[in-house]
């Protein structure tokens, strides 16, 4: 379908068909990737300013929760069900729904944007162009998740590729945000990370198995430090 | 449709008495007609097949600047208590009784609420919902409401309690028009076992949708989902419940939702002893919400909090008093 086209021209002429997808999506979880993630906590800061993290473990302690509750729930959840074939419009709007606190939606919506610009450039595909013109008609605000879900289908990734690459890619800006943060070490962040790959991989196997009715159960904890978040007086990130 | 009852309950005072007594009936006429949960199916796949343990439906309207009940019917473990009106608003207040006194496996309570245009309403319960032993089930209560323009619903139901080996789930389906205005709040506790221990239910499920009419179609404006799974992973700890017992949540929707209103909201929970956060959703049709979520480790606590915050929406948007239900 939508993947045929778009595999050609693109980087499966470097690599051979198998993995044609490889580069590409390397080159959409890179960290330097200008979506702007480096600007978002998504609501560590709130625990930072608590005392509630404080060091390498408490980060991976809030990072597995972050992973296991809501990158499962809402953003690994809506990858899933975009690539099950629901409709991209809907998705937009329960994810806008569901981003009860405004920093996060709007998270989201800004690095959403960004991802759609910079896949229009390098991996053009019909089914991008229709979720770019459902943003700019106003229909669909553009979320990250659904963004990275449409460029990855029209590369050909395999859903839980996609899913590993996009959760490992999340917890990667995460924790690089962190070490700047709380600060931690290098070595510290690469000892984090790799904790949070196993954390990545229980989420891929736990998001094939949720139903319907469990998109975007939140984390309450996590959840009032984001909507706090608004009114926090000194703060380093966007949300 | 149900002529009957709609003429009798307008005149008549206690339809307590006559929903009863009509009853039999209308029972498989309304239903059909009225109930988009007539047919048991549930969003999450499995189906309850039997029929509901108890029906609810209610039909507010708007006659002279007083709200009263055009149509009601009620089966089963579910019923209301006679109408009150608490003030000189116009607003009714209706209280949900569940004569069975809880929530066991398997049982579907379907409740089915409309205001008419400019009609007004006040809906609680007369005590805690409270979820006792479902095994290899759950115990499921399915909600839904239509807000026509300029109608006001405030849902305040009393406490969820969900006790050792109970799961339970809550669907709400709201839907408004731009001009409606909800409030409405829950607080959750944490239940018991014989042991002492708390968190000991299996899971709860609270999934509230909030739709918007735009004319075109109903759009989310919010979709709420609650989902506490104790057996599953520590749900005490950081990120989840962070060491409280109790969660709370408000729900406001209305077209004078600003983000002053959030910060009011805010410095009020500031003077309570629980740990909020409060947020606008996104906006649709010009229809804007604000969610509230809370930790705590007392319903006092939280009641208190939601309390006041109803407490100011009432004052602010409409010069009324607190509530005070006296229920206790």
């Amino acid at each position: 379908m939508i993947s045929t086209d778009s595999i050609t021209g693109g980087p499966g002429s470097i690599t051979g068909a198998s993995s044609s997808y490889q580069l590409a999506l390397q080159q959409l979880t890179d960290s330097a990737l200008p979506t702007g993630a480096f600007a978002h906590s998504l609501g560590f800061e709130g625990y930072i300013e608590r005392g509630l993290i404080h060091d390498e473990a408490t980060f991976g302690t809030w990072l597995s929760a972050f992973v296991a509750q809501q990158l499962t729930y809402s953003d690994a959840l809506a990858i899933r069900f975009f690539y099950e074939g629901l409709p991209l419009a809907q998705l937009d709007s329960q994810l806008s729904a569901q981003l009860l606190p405004r920093q996060v939606r709007e998270a989201s919506i800004k690095m959403g944007t960004r991802l759609l610009e910079i896949g229009q450039e390098v991996f053009p595909s019909p089914a991008l162009e229709l979720y770019r013109d459902l943003v700019t008609a106003g229909r669909a605000a553009g979320h990250q998740p659904l963004a990275f879900a449409v460029v990855a289908r029209s590369l050909g990734v395999p859903l839980p590729e996609a899913l590993a690459a996009y959760l490992f890619a999340a917890v990667t800006s995460l924790t690089q945000n962190a070490v700047r943060a709380i600060p931690l070490g290098q070595n510290a962040g690469q000892r984090l990370l790799r904790k949070a790959a196993d954390a990545v991989a229980a989420a891929v196997e736990e998001v094939q198995h949720l139903a319907p009715d469990d998109f975007g159960a939140i984390s309450p904890g996590l959840e009032i430090s984001q909507m706090r978040h608004e009114r926090q007086r000194a703060r380093m990130f966007m949300s | 449709m149900t002529p009957v009852v709609e003429t009798l309950s307008a005149v008549v005072e206690p339809v307590e008495t006559l929903s009863a007594v009509v009853e039999p009936v209308e029972a498989q006429g309304f239903r059909e007609a009225q109930s988009p949960h007539a047919q048991p199916q549930s969003p999450g796949g499995q189906a309850q097949s039997q029929a509901p343990r108890g029906v609810l439906n209610l039909v507010i309207g708007e006659r002279n600047g007083r709200s009263i009940a055009s149509r009601q019917f009620h089966q089963g473990a579910l019923r209301v208590l006679r109408p009150h009106y608490l003030d000189d608003s116009g607003q009714v207040c209706y209280v949900v009784v569940n004569p069975g006194g809880a929530y066991l496996g398997a049982d579907l309570y379907v409740l089915d609420v409309e205001l008419e245009a400019g009609a007004n309403l006040l809906l609680t319960t007369q005590s805690a919902t409270k979820v006792y032993r479902t095994p290899g089930s759950f115990a499921e209560q399915r909600m839904t409401v239509n807000l026509a323009e300029n109608a006001r619903l405030e849902l305040l139901p009393d406490q969820l309690i969900a006790y050792r080996e109970a799961s339970y789930r809550q669907n709400t389906h709201i839907t408004m028009t731009p001009t409606s205005s909800l409030v409405m709040a829950e607080v959750v506790t944490p239940g018991w076992s014989p042991d002492g221990a708390s968190f000991r239910y299996e899971e709860l499920r609270l999934r509230t949708e909030i739709r918007v009419d735009t004319g075109n179609s109903a759009e989310l404006l919010a979709l709420d989902n609650v989902l506490i799974r104790p057996p599953s992973a520590d749900v005490t700890g950081l990120g989840f419940m962070e060491g409280c017992s109790h969660l709370g949540s408000l729900l406001v929707v209305d077209p004078r939702v600003d983000q002053e209103l959030a910060d009011c909201l805010h410095q009020l929970s500031a003077g309570h002893d629980v740990y909020a956060g409060i947020s606008l959703t996104r906006t649709v049709a010009g229809a804007t919400g604000l969610a509230l979520r809370a930790l705590s480790n007392s319903t006092g606590e939280l009641n208190h909090l939601l309390g006041a915050c109803t407490a100011h929406l009432r004052n602010r948007w409409y010069g009324q008093q607190p509530l005070n239900l006296r229920k206790y």
